[in-house]
């Protein structure tokens, strides 16, 4: 009998041994495993994220007006677009999400670079996503911006003005309707006409501004229109105080090539780019441009220097 | 003694499975590593294409018509002036380690660097100096403003006056972007 008991207790002993290291080693597979699988998910997060950085670079326009790219993702992905204004330039920040096994990875791995500018809601959702690049002069050009939308979503600009109407035709963007009668349902209606309540983005040509979700946006030429109309009120003016601080750096490199040319070609430094540069560092939010505006005109029309008394020089 | 045996095996599958996870994250690591340099060469190649025509380089309409490759002397100077804006090798605006542009048609004088002292007459603007790095280059026009003057002469070859005036000198170069390699 007593035998049998020792020998009971031997045998449970080693299962309950067994069982505890057993479990043990599973739950550190396991864990392990999911683990290897959230460190990838995150690698892919973040490779797509610089990727897409990357692949931003060639929409740098020369002498064309606008150019439009597809981006297509191998899964259902969603972009975060950030915006930081510290610095001298601030800085754009992407960060990646994607579906896998059916829900999204989250990750705080981010991918920044300031010298882009890209406007979007602060979420953009799909498998493929359409950019289209426009240049920003103000008066000189300050950058490209960069419009990113997923292709799910369908922008119908309803009865814009003619040039709006030929430059968007000539885009060819798929997601992008102009039309004069109506646009179709699901579609995010655009008016730039007093057309009621069903139109979701109102663009006012004579005040400047467009209104979205009952939030006012202002801008100065179509490059920003446009940018008010594709993106949410907290991108937007984020951006456009990014686009300043280039703005008034890049007044800064003018002003010093006048300089520049005075020293070495004996030219009569005369374009008054220190009043811009004080007004581009100076602006709060997009209401201030209207105030810019005069002086930005007055720097285009005096765009040149004069050397030995009948050359001019154009600075830009 | 089973029981020792029974810990002996424990233990060694349990080392087994360590040794193979760490194989794996080890192939999955080098993989990204891979990756990363991978786009960190494709960023330098787009932007050598590419940054000829952002507005801190780009001739603009400053020589007539907007050109396309066409960097403007005069404002890479006053760029270099003030470079320190834009960040340094470590964390550029561009987010490159190293711009560099060297004329390459005419060559004059040897390998001069480009300061407030020797411009025009110089070859190399060292924007962004790279400490290391791989370089990605592109052909581009170099175009400045240059002071010239025709000087007229009478019939027996003695010098009447000098008419000064204002020239667009464009020659070639090549801009040079240097990338980190992910180590």
């Amino acid at each position: 009998m007593k035998k049998t008991k020792r020998g009971q207790l031997q045998i449970s002993f080693a299962w309950i041994f067994a069982i505890i290291v057993g479990a043990v080693i599973l739950f550190l597979a396991i864990y392990t495993a999911t683990k290897v699988i959230k460190i990838g998910d995150t690698a892919v997060s973040a490779k797509t994220g610089k990727e897409i950085s990357v692949l931003l670079n060639p929409l740098e326009t020369g002498f064309e007006t606008s150019v439009v790219t597809l981006i297509t993702m191998p899964v259902e992905t969603r972009i975060y677009n950030q915006c930081s204004i510290s610095g001298n330039f601030g800085r754009q920040i992407i960060k990646i999400s994607q579906k896998s096994f059916g829900e999204w990875t989250e990750t705080d791995l981010e991918t920044s670079s300031q010298n882009k500018y890209i406007f979007s809601e602060s979420i953009e959702e799909g498998k493929n996503f359409i950019i289209f690049a426009k240049p920003f002069e103000f008066p000189f050009k300050v950058s490209d911006l960069i419009y990113l939308t997923s292709r799910d979503k369908k922008f119908c600009f309803f009865q814009p003005p003619t040039r709006v109407k030929e430059e968007l035709s000539d885009l060819n963007q798929e997601n992008i309707l102009v039309e004069d009668e109506e646009c179709p349902e699901n579609s995010i209606k655009i008016c730039f006409s007093d057309s009621g309540s069903s139109c979701d983005v109102n663009v006012n040509e004579f005040q400047k501004s467009v209104e979205k979700r009952g939030e006012m946006m202002y801008y100065e030429t179509d490059a920003l229109m446009y940018a008010a109309v594709f993106s949410d009120k907290t991108t937007y003016e984020c951006q456009v105080k990014r686009l300043m601080k280039r703005t008034n750096e890049l007044a800064k490199l003018y002003d010093e090539k006048q300089q520049l040319l005075s020293v070495k070609q004996g030219c009569l430094p005369s374009v008054n780019l220190q009043l811009l540069a004080i007004s581009a560092n100076a602006l709060t939010d997009s209401s201030n441009l209207a105030s810019m505006t005069s002086i930005v005109n007055e720097v285009n029309v005096k765009n040149y220097i004069t050397c030995f008394d009948k050359f001019t020089v154009y600075l830009w | 003694m089973k029981i020792q045996q029974m810990a002996f095996m424990l233990i060694a599958v349990t080392l087994f499975f360590a040794l193979v996870g760490l194989f794996v994250v080890n192939v999955l690591f080098s993989g990204l590593k891979e990756s990363a340099a991978l786009l960190e060469e494709k960023n330098a190649i787009l932007l050598a294409s590419k940054l000829s025509n952002s507005p801190e380089f780009s001739c603009g309409g400053a020589f007539g018509t907007t050109k396309v490759n066409c960097v403007d002397f005069d404002k890479i100077m006053a760029l270099k002036e003030n470079i320190k804006e834009y960040g340094n090798s470590q964390a550029s605006f561009w987010g490159v380690s190293g711009i560099e542009i060297i004329r390459i048609y005419p060559v004059a004088g040897g390998n001069i660097v480009c300061s407030s002292e020797t411009y025009p007459n110089c070859n190399k603007v060292e924007l962004l100096k790279p400490s290391s790095g791989t370089g990605v280059s592109n052909f581009i026009a170099l175009c400045r403003k240059q002071a010239k003057s025709d000087e007229v002469y009478d019939e027996e070859g003695n010098f009447v006056a000098a008419y000064p005036y204002i020239a667009d000198v464009c020659e070639m170069a090549k801009i040079i972007i240097t990338y980190e390699e992910v180590k």
